[in-house]
């Protein structure tokens, strides 16, 4: 089973208010086993929960980008163990990052910006964790990132990686959550969670691009903070990008 | 099949860098008469066409293309998947295709 491209968006207005859980069991009944889950190793663990809970054939991916923390780690391991899943995870292949570092060394991020780290370290393994599906589940949240999540539906084409040849649909089960939502589900069924987030961290990814962030702050606050948001020079909305003051959006 | 790109143009009349290193890259592939028309995202004009469409389409960056043929209508990010999907070249290699891509565009990893 698959849906057709063409109700995709009518499937996002009807399942927009419907609970996550709704949501994850739709995308398991259409796409398993063709769907995966992405799981970065931080809040994503609900989707893992929901779907444990619900049954059915699925997936489990995560992307070491060599660049995580130790803790990062060995919760995806804790997960794996938890739930008794198979968790496939997927490396850097291994001759554009030795190219990569040899010529850019360990740090380039901090002087030529994330993007090539990320494209070489996230992006290639993830392209090939893609390959076999059909489908994908994301945990990302519209409550994530105010300027450029605020309009994420609960399904779609996968607006980067969708194609005629490859046809991929992308869901988004808790887009319409606040982290409050969330956090109040981790803790009432007592999901594992990454003892990052006890130290301060509320978006966690690569180890030396990621750092703590007060209540003040806006998660996103701790990602790749040496860089300037409003300079992104292609963004559509660049115009309208509000930009971070005094930890404020 | 009909193929929009949707650039951006600055407030100097410029190309935005990408938007023009794609350009040429279509063109240095002979593939840029391929393309059946333009449509401009001004900076700073939130109703121009390109952000418009970029809103409906929940695009954030330029350029993109929209490719319209009797399957609907399908929005190409990467000018590599476009190319190797549409004008039938060989596939690139994943970390060709990785570096095509803006990291910031896909959430969920």
């Amino acid at each position: 089973m698959s849906v057709d491209p063409k109700t995709i968006a009518a499937l996002a207005a009807e399942y927009a208010t419907r609970d996550p859980r709704d949501i994850v069991e739709f995308a398991i009944r259409e796409y398993g086993p063709d769907i995966g889950i992405s799981f970065s190793g931080a809040e994503s663990v609900v989707l893992i929960d929901m779907a444990s809970k619900i049954g059915g054939k699925f997936r489990v991916f995560s992307l070491d980008t060599g660049r995580l923390h130790p803790e990062t780690l060995q919760f995806i391991d804790r997960v794996r163990r938890h739930y008794a899943i198979r968790i496939d995870v997927y490396y850097p292949q291994a001759e554009a990052l030795e190219k990569l570092v040899r010529e850019k060394g360990l740090f380039s991020f901090y002087t030529d910006g994330h993007k090539e780290c990320c494209a070489i370290r996230k992006v290639e393994p993830l392209l090939r964790a893609l390959k076999p599906l059909n489908a994908w589940i994301t945990g990302q949240r519209k409550d994530q990132s105010p300027g450029t999540r605020s309009a994420i539906p609960v399904v779609q084409l996968d607006p980067t990686f969708n194609s005629a040849k490859h046809r991929l649909v992308k869901f988004n089960p808790l887009a319409n959550w606040t982290g409050k939502q969330l956090w109040a589900y981790i803790r009432e069924r007592e999901v594992p969670y990454n003892p990052l987030f006890e130290r301060g961290y509320s978006s966690i990814g690569c180890e030396p691009c990621t750092r703590p962030t007060n209540p003040s702050q806006h998660e996103r606050e701790g990602r790749w903070w040496w860089e300037d948001e409003t300079a992104k020079e292609c963004g559509l909305h660049a115009g309208n990008v509000t930009k971070f003051q005094d930890g404020n959006l | 099949m009909h193929i929009t790109m949707v650039k951006k143009r600055m407030r100097d009349g410029s190309d935005c860098r990408k938007c023009g290193e794609v350009t040429e890259h279509l063109r240095q592939r002979g593939f840029w008469d391929r393309i059946d028309a333009v449509v401009w995202a001004q900076e700073d004009d939130p109703t121009s066409p390109g952000v418009v469409l970029g809103e409906r389409l929940g695009v954030e960056t330029a350029p993109f293309f929209v490719v319209r043929d009797d399957d609907g209508e399908t929005v190409y990010t990467s000018v590599l998947r476009l190319i190797q999907d549409r004008f039938d070249q060989a596939d690139a290699s994943t970390v060709e295709e990785a570096l095509d891509v803006d990291p910031d565009d896909i959430g969920g990893i």
